[in-house]
């Protein structure tokens, strides 16, 4: 079933230890990850399967913990070329985060004019929608990138250990789209991430999770430690939010495992929100029930 | 947000007939401009390894790795030392009547100079200043104050108080407690208007430099405390009582809010709590709600409920009970508990009357507590 396939295409050595990108075979590891999501042969059709021609595009990247955690601009501006190129959208789209700040010091050049777009919400002129979304136990104001700038929207997040969440990827990566998501961090982010992402303005406009993999910090995070970053040079995408989250997870005990650390059921801190959003019907947290398709370029 | 909005939303506007009022804003407009969050290190937190720290200011005791902020907003984690980022970063300031904070047993008919910074620990639904509270500085417009301007506009503007407040005051502790230290030394007093959500040991050391502190007793129950203000009673109830017992003066607002924390059982718990713990004469202000933020599908708190509060905490054998935000009303007077006359005569923010000599009745010669002069 299309909702809840989740593939994961490795691609060894695209990325070096001095993060420079092996272009090549990023290219491949984005046609064959859409290719094996979508079905099609054809990109084309593919990207014509989740995205309109007058698409407005949002790729949502997560620029917090600095240079040695988020998506390499190149793998970003990569995958943003592709979906200008081959998909319909033309140029129509946006890679956005928080701040300008982060942007730049994760090696983004801001881009306001034409082209792709690159900036953060807090550009002059762009801001929080004055408009307080409330839904459930949430009330935030969302970035006018999300509300307003955007017609659809692809959670382009890093998949993080995180302290408190248990796991950071594609839906708690939406925490970046409001004001204050510093208000979201009790009880392990449950029920927040869940229910920030079932807000109108992000789950109608959410195509699909896709995460960047390249190096996964398995323990210890959200913030950077090398001692606990393994290289894991792949890319996982699926169109069920839950489904991507709940496979990056499965990654992450993965590689604890690996280095002996106990898992994060063991540590107190398992995801539980993916649960949550799972019982509200945003898809689907049983790993018995998502079906994983790894490939290796 | 614009001047007139950053104004507006702290109620400024209505402050601006004040005289000497507009020319203190061009002022302060003046340096302004638009300010860099500040990187002061903050006072009450200890280092983790991998560059981690634990907050120790308030009851959250906030964990956070390196670059994170914690539940405020306002304090971060900059590579395993702990600062604040409003340190002198105002984001409303008013010259306002010291019965706006409420404070009626303090320096009646004196104006106080009040500031806040963006941020709050808590996340209360009916928040009424969320615009400011519940956001990041970087998200509203702010000034550089140093603490030396802020007592210098005081006296300036013949304000003999600051007040710390419209925010969460204890998310700037640094910058109020030196502004508090650097108002004592030109004999300006310090007041504070906070929820309570503050640790033992901080708020024993703010006790030394401020005056008054007036708290936020949101409701009598744990559950409203997690459900509508993302908080705890209990480190609440003990922020009273080390206040209480500070010596310094002490009022408390109950805002009562129609359905959620208004029955009479809550409110006698309360004031029996209040009446054990601190003793009768601590003023008590039961405030009306008005729908606001989150909570927008309750009416505002019928008069009658009030008044029945008000009657409640009398019977349990307090002495100075008030009903807030119902301008005109009676119980915004203070009466002698001896006597029963009008002490000091209230209509909304204005004082019509004072018949006090000395902190005494001037009727009976009954001693009313509170700093009077
Ligand atoms: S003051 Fe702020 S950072 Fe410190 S514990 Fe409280 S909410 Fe957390």
């Amino acid at each position: 079933m299309k909702a809840s396939r989740v593939i994961i295409v490795r691609g060894r050595g695209v990325l070096s230890p001095r993060r420079e990108v092996d272009q090549k075979k990023l290219l491949q590891m984005y046609e064959r990850g859409f290719r094996a999501l979508t079905g099609q042969p054809d990109l084309r059709e593919g990207f014509r399967s989740f995205f309109h021609d007058r698409d407005r595009l949002g790729l949502k990247i997560n620029t917090i913990a600095g240079r040695e955690l988020t998506s390499v601009p190149d793998v970003t501006l990569g995958l943003a070329k592709l979906l200008a190129g081959k998909g319909s959208l033309k140029k129509n789209i946006i890679i956005w985060d928080r701040t300008n700040r982060e942007l730049r010091a994760s090696g983004y050049s801001l881009n306001l004019r034409q082209g792709i777009q690159v900036f953060g919400t807090d550009t002059e002129g762009v801001g929080y929608d004055p408009t307080l979304v409330s839904h459930l136990n949430i009330g935030s104001r969302l970035s006018s990138i999300q509300a307003q700038h955007i017609t659809a929207s692809i959670s382009f997040a890093i998949l993080k250990d995180h302290g408190l969440a248990g796991v950071t990827a594609g839906m708690k990566n939406y925490f970046g789209a409001i004001h204050n998501p510093n208000k979201y961090h009790d009880f392990n982010c449950n029920p927040f991430v869940a229910e920030l992402f079932d807000t109108q303005p992000i789950k109608n406009k959410h195509k699909l999770s896709i995460l960047d993999c390249m190096v996964v910090q398995y323990h210890r995070g959200p913030s950077f430690h090398s001692r606990w970053a393994e290289h894991y040079n792949a890319l996982l995408f699926s169109f069920d939010p839950v489904a991507a989250d709940v496979a990056g997870w499965q990654i992450i005990e993965k590689l604890r495992a690996k280095k002996g650390l106990p898992s994060l059921r063991e540590e107190d801190r398992e995801p539980e929100y993916l649960f949550t959003a799972a019982k509200m019907g945003l898809g689907t947290a049983e790993v018995r029930e998502i079906q994983t398709i790894e490939e290796e370029v | 947000m614009n001047r007139r909005q950053f104004f507006k939303t702290t109620g400024g506007v209505t402050l601006l007939s004040c005289s000497g009022m507009t020319s203190m804003l061009m002022d302060l407009y003046a340096f302004g401009g638009k300010a860099n969050l500040s990187q002061v290190e903050a006072r009450y937190y200890k280092e983790l390894p991998e560059r981690e720290i634990e907050c120790l200011l308030c009851p959250r005791f906030c964990k956070l790795g390196d670059k994170e902020r914690g539940y405020c907003g306002v304090r971060e984690n900059i590579g395993g030392k702990y600062y604040t980022l409003v340190y002198g970063k105002v984001c409303a300031i008013n010259v306002d009547p010291i019965e706006k904070k409420p404070f009626f047993h303090f320096l009646p008919k004196t104006n106080a100079l009040s500031i806040a910074t963006a941020g709050c620990n808590v996340n209360c639904k009916f928040c009424q200043n969320w615009e400011i509270s519940q956001v990041r500085p970087e998200q509203v417009e702010h000034r550089d104050f140093p603490p030396k301007m802020v007592v210098e506009y005081a006296r300036r503007y013949t304000c003999p108080s600051i007040a710390y407040t419209y925010t969460e005051p204890a998310v700037f502790f640094e910058y109020m407690y030196d502004t508090s230290e650097e108002a004592r030394k030109k004999q300006v007093r310090n007041t504070v208007v906070t929820g309570g959500h503050i640790n033992p040991e901080p708020l024993r050391d703010l006790t030394e430099v401020v005056d008054a502190i007036k708290i936020d007793l949101k409701a009598f129950s744990e559950q409203f405390y997690a459900d509508y203000v993302r908080g705890e009673l209990q480190p609440v109830l003990e922020a009273i009582k080390i206040v209480a017992k500070s010596g310094i003066w002490l009022e408390i607002v109950y805002l009562v809010i129609p359905s959620l924390n208004d029955s009479v059982k809550e409110i006698r718990r309360t004031c029996r709590w209040l009446l054990e713990e601190i003793g009768p004469e601590v003023p008590v202000h039961f405030s009306r709600f008005h729908p606001m933020y989150l909570v927008k599908n309750l009416p505002p708190t019928p008069v009658s409920t009030l008044e029945r509060a008000h009657r409640v905490a009398l019977e349990e054998g307090l002495h100075y009970v008030y009903i807030g935000n119902v301008p005109g009303h009676k119980a915004e007077s203070t009466f002698c508990p001896k006597c029963k006359r009008v002490v000091i005569k209230r209509v909304g923010y204005h004082i019509q009357n004072v018949e006090l000599d000395g902190g005494k009745c001037r009727f009976c010669n009954h001693p009313i507590p509170g700093i009077w002069s």
